[in-house]
């Protein structure tokens, strides 16, 4: 297993190089130095201003240079992200490392509990309408999914803010505050939100994955020798419908850490989506490579999380 | 079983009852109705409130509020007219003889910054110190600072030595060791003195320009030059612990920062140090509130009896909450959680009508309060194209007189921007001095018959180029490709295309359009100017020969050079508010209503929407410290509050309820089928 991580780890370094030179290139093919440097500065900034911010965040060296690798553009690039050193933002000088920090946590304020009540709702909901497979409450739930899964985040969110907190006047329309007498109040719109856009695919696939379980030999078998329905869905069916449950669920933890993009966006949460996006409306590249190549980490690293966590799941399976 | 079934249910039915009673759509934490907050937003975080770098409207929302400048701008009366604010007086410039100028600020003795750690560093067990006229010297250096991206060096350049300085700065700091170790005012003190900057005891600041500069006093009503104590630069330097500089100001002004956190929250209280508070028996002009303004002032409510002649600040506290989303913000503006808020394009119908705040807003006790910013938005040609610019000589005049006759802006303001604004003859806005209400500019006034005959003399008969035999080919360059852009500004290509021509619309992203012009590959554009201060000259450098973009990436993208206006251009600038003056932009807006590098468009109008228990607000295109005038009326908030957001319960029992008795049948009939 040791091996087969390694070689995974090695391959992903491989993903996360191409990732960087892919950032870098894209990005100056959008946007030039003059144009950060405006952006940064402000529109009326004289030429001399622009051209001194330029120098002096090195985007006046040639892109690659033969002759003088370390003074060129790409090296420290790589250079400053392969070392974790990651600077200052572009947009305002401000260091970059301790921004991630603090705006870590109102994301993780966002994503922790409607990631563990995702889950736990879709998989109760799930088994719930698996159970009474083929009942109207079956059928109901399944459109009731599909009509869920199709309709757009961004209306949920705009028309959430607008029943909600417009209409009804339950909770505030947007807004966050760390207070934790606050939090609740202020996050149970969002949280609502996002749960019940993910909620629609994920019971839908959860249910297919019980149903094609429920329909095996085992299941007959135990409800045969007297096992409850409790006990049928909950330990049996639940547990050997481990590995594709696992390959939706590993895979996302690492992004709890990045946020969502639109739902902080609208609600005004200072987290990490929020920043992602200030950065690339910002013309930010030195937030906006850090952010990627954290993201790119995070995506490999939950890639072999998940792999693993298939042997804990089912003994059969070994990484070889 | 059952019964513990049933025990849980209720269980869960109580818990989210309570959830639903104890919910309240109210985004404050604390009680208010007594104290006196100010509840505003800013659509993003500001980048920094280090007063030698700010330089957007935002970020001066917090420092115009917090650093104190000499002078400060009248707030009321129009055109903008400068007052004492630190200073005791506005000076008067004093001629050298040999083409310089001094100017003398006399600072008020006994003024003191906020309370802060960092001047232990002057004296230990020290909490504050007197304002110095050293202070603002210092913060003159820092301008000069290489290290410092300030925007407004060119300004100060004329200032004696101001240049020198900088250089020499540069050259220590890159040549001897250890220099740039020194603590900072230690360098500035190396690499100085700068002559024109001359610091006379505690309470004299002398500046020695090197040319005539009227406009000179304008900067020193903004942040730029506000006084900064060399401890908090010293002190807030990110180690330890301890903030950055540019996120701690030390107060200087009505209000000091109390919480700084700037994605989410910025929160000011009153400086309890400020001139104003310590000394209401100076009546200063900038410590009390006005008692004249202009005429339909006192009409608004502005000159209330209760207000005028009293001590300022009015409120206890400020805060700022970071809203990008505009949607939201105006909602939360009509729940009352917001003090005032622009308007949204959604919602603009429901608020205005005719012009004026709709009946239903004013029932609640709303007001709607217009001003005309000091802005214009232009049509602009590039004058070094062949077709449309200089070298198309006469042909190319009648070209840009014919397409500036077919812009009716009227119909363009009412269409696209609601109304908002008033129709632009020349560069100058209203409220500023040269602005002639009663000016119209004979090509701004759209005559279509008048247009396709210039053109035929132009040689473009019907719009046909004859070289082609095909309508006349141009491109109109904008930076930005969204489709509501892309309708907007067809408006402009349906109007050309009246006369015959064909001008097409390139729309690319805002990168590659300021590319283009870098490159200077563009025929018409579109842009838009706000003053950094009242004064003509700030609109018409906008066309000065010297000042073009194609020859030192100037704001002149029109390339508009034209050696009769630079000679008039170069008299006027310098000149003072006089009979001369206005005959000089009489002339220069004779040239440009003849050239017609521009077509002008508008100068927008800003509309303030407030609520009823928000006082003193007047609306004003500069950045103003206008918080130290305003007033709450907290007890009448709180009152209404409660009375609009009363939450409506009935919905979550009403769909718990239909959902129990859609699925509970279903569970029913499966349980009695399967037994």
């Amino acid at each position: 297993m040791l091996a087969y991580v390694i070689r995974r780890m090695a391959y992903g370094f491989v993903t996360v190089l191409g990732v960087l030179a892919l950032l870098f290139f894209l990005f100056f093919l959008y946007a030039t130095p003059d144009e950060m440097a405006r952006r940064s500065l402000g529109e009326k900034a004289p030429p001399q201003a622009i051209h001194d911010w330029v120098v002096k965040h090195g985007y006046d060296k040639p892109a690659w240079s033969w002759s003088d690798p370390k003074e060129s553009q790409l090296y420290n690039h790589y250079h400053s992200m392969l070392t974790f050193n990651f600077g200052t933002s572009d947009a305002d000088d401000s260091l970059i490392a301790p921004q991630i920090r603090k705006r870590m946590i109102p994301s993780l304020v966002l994503t922790l509990p409607l990631f563990f009540t995702g889950i736990t709702l879709g998989i109760v909901f799930a088994l719930f309408v698996a159970y009474f497979r083929d009942t109207y409450i079956d059928r109901m739930g399944v459109v009731i999914a599909v009509l869920a899964m199709s309709v757009s985040v961004l209306l949920y969110i705009i028309g959430g803010q607008y029943l909600i907190g417009k209409l009804l006047r339950w909770f505030p329309i947007s807004g966050f505050d760390p207070d934790p007498a606050l939090i609740a109040r202020f996050m149970a719109l969002p949280w609502a939100i996002g749960l019940l856009s993910g909620l629609g695919e994920s019971v839908r696939f959860y249910r297919t994955v019980f149903i094609e379980e429920t329909s095996r030999d085992y299941v007959r078998t135990a409800r045969a020798k007297g096992c409850g329905d409790g006990r049928v869905m909950g330990a049996h069916v639940l547990r050997n419908a481990m590995i594709p449950i696992l390959t939706r669920v590993v895979v996302s933890i690492p992004f709890l850490f990045m946020g969502s993009l639109l739902l902080e966006s609208f609600f005004g949460i200072p987290g990490l989506g929020s920043m992602m996006v200030d950065a690339i409306q910002g013309n930010d590249f030195s937030t906006l490579r850090v952010m990627v190549f954290i993201s790119s980490l995070l995506f490999i690293g939950g890639q072999i999380a998940t792999d693993i966590s298939y042997t804990l799941a089912d003994p059969r399976v070994r990484l070889d | 079983m059952r019964i513990r079934r049933v025990r849980l249910a209720w269980v869960a039915w109580i818990a989210s009852s309570a959830l639903l009673l104890s919910c309240s759509n109210n985004p404050y934490p604390g009680a208010d109705d007594t104290v006196k907050v100010r509840y505003g937003a800013l659509p993003s975080a500001p980048k920094t409130l280090d007063p030698a770098v700010t330089y957007s409207s935002l970020e001066h929302k917090i420092t115009a509020n917090v650093y104190e400048t000499l002078l400060e701008y009248h707030y009321l009366k129009r055109p903008y007219t400068l007052m004492p604010g630190l200073a005791q007086a506005v000076p008067e410039a004093r001629p050298l003889g040999d083409g310089r100028v001094a100017y003398r600020f006399d600072v008020r003795p006994g003024m003191l910054f906020q309370d802060d750690p960092c001047f232990e560093l002057g004296e230990v067990g020290r909490r504050t110190r007197e304002i110095l006229a050293s202070d603002f010297a210092f913060q003159l250096m820092r301008i000069g600072d290489p290290e410092i991206p300030s925007q407004v060096v060119q300004t100060f350049s004329k200032l004696d030595g101001f240049s020198q300085f900088r250089e020499r700065l540069k050259q220590l700091r890159e040549s001897e060791e250890g220099f740039a170790e020194l603590r900072i005012d230690l360098q500035y003190r190396r690499a100085g003195p700068i002559e024109g900057i001359r610091v006379d005891g505690d309470t004299g600041l002398e500046l020695v320009l090197s040319e005539v500069y009227p406009q000179l006093l304008y900067w020193f009503a903004m942040p730029f030059t506000a006084p900064v104590p060399w401890e908090a630069v010293v002190y807030y330097d990110g180690k330890e612990g301890r903030d950055f500089f540019r996120d701690h100001p030390v107060s200087s002004g009505p209000f000091k920062i109390a919480e700084y956190d700037r994605f989410f929250r910025i929160v000011m209280v009153r400086n309890e140090n400020w001139y104003g508070v310590r000394h209401p028996e100076w009546k200063a002009p900038g410590t009390v509130y006005p008692s004249s303004g202009e005429p339909g002032d006192a009409a608004a409510g502005l000159l209330d009896p209760d207000y005028v002649g009293r001590s300022l600040p009015l409120l206890d506290r400020i805060e700022y909450r970071i809203e990008k989303e505009s949607i939201p913000y105006f909602n939360k503006f009509l729940q009352g959680y917001y003090d005032a808020a622009g308007i949204i394009r959604e919602s603009f119908d429901k608020v205005v009508q005719q012009g004026r705040l709709s009946s239903e807003m004013k029932a609640r006790g709303m007001r709607l309060e217009k001003s005309v910013d000091p802005a214009i938005s232009y049509l602009g040609f590039n004058m070094n194209d062949a077709v449309v610019g200089t070298p198309g000589g006469d042909k190319a005049r009648k070209l840009r007189q014919a397409m500036s006759l077919a812009v009716d802006a009227e119909e363009y303001k009412r269409i696209f921007i609601n109304g908002r604004g008033i129709l632009a003859q020349t560069p100058i806005p209203p409220g500023l001095f040269g602005y002639d209400p009663d000016y119209r500019n004979p090509y701004r006034t759209p005559d279509l018959d008048a247009a396709r005959k210039l053109l035929e003399e132009a040689g473009y008969t019907g719009g046909i180029d004859p070289e082609t035999g095909e309508p006349l080919h141009l491109t109109f360059d904008i930076g930005d490709a969204s489709t509501r852009t892309r309708v907007t500004y067809g408006f402009f290509i349906d109007a050309w295309a009246e006369l015959g021509l064909d001008v097409e619309l390139a729309a690319t992203n805002y990168n590659q359009f300021r590319e283009k012009v870098k490159k200077g590959s563009y025929q018409i554009f579109t842009w838009g100017w706000i003053a950094d201060y009242p004064d003509p000259e700030n609109f018409l450098f906008l066309l000065w020969g010297p000042m073009a973009q194609a020859t030192s990436l100037g704001p002149n993208t029109a390339n508009f050079d034209h050696p009769r206006f630079n000679e008039l251009f170069l008299e006027m600038k310098d000149r003072p508010n006089d009979v001369r003056r206005i005959a000089l932009i009489r002339e220069m807006r004779e040239i440009l209503e003849r050239e017609r590098p521009w077509i002008e468009l508008l100068h927008s109008e800003s509309y303030a929407l407030y609520h009823g228990w928000l006082k003193n607000l007047k609306p004003a295109g500069l950045s103003l410290p206008q918080a130290k005038y305003m007033d709450i009326d907290a007890g009448l908030r709180a009152a209404q509050r409660v009375e609009w957001n009363d939450p409506i319960v009935w919905p979550a029992w009403a769909v718990t309820g239909i959902g129990i008795a859609i699925v509970i049948p279903g569970i029913l009939t499966f349980l009695r089928e399967r037994q």
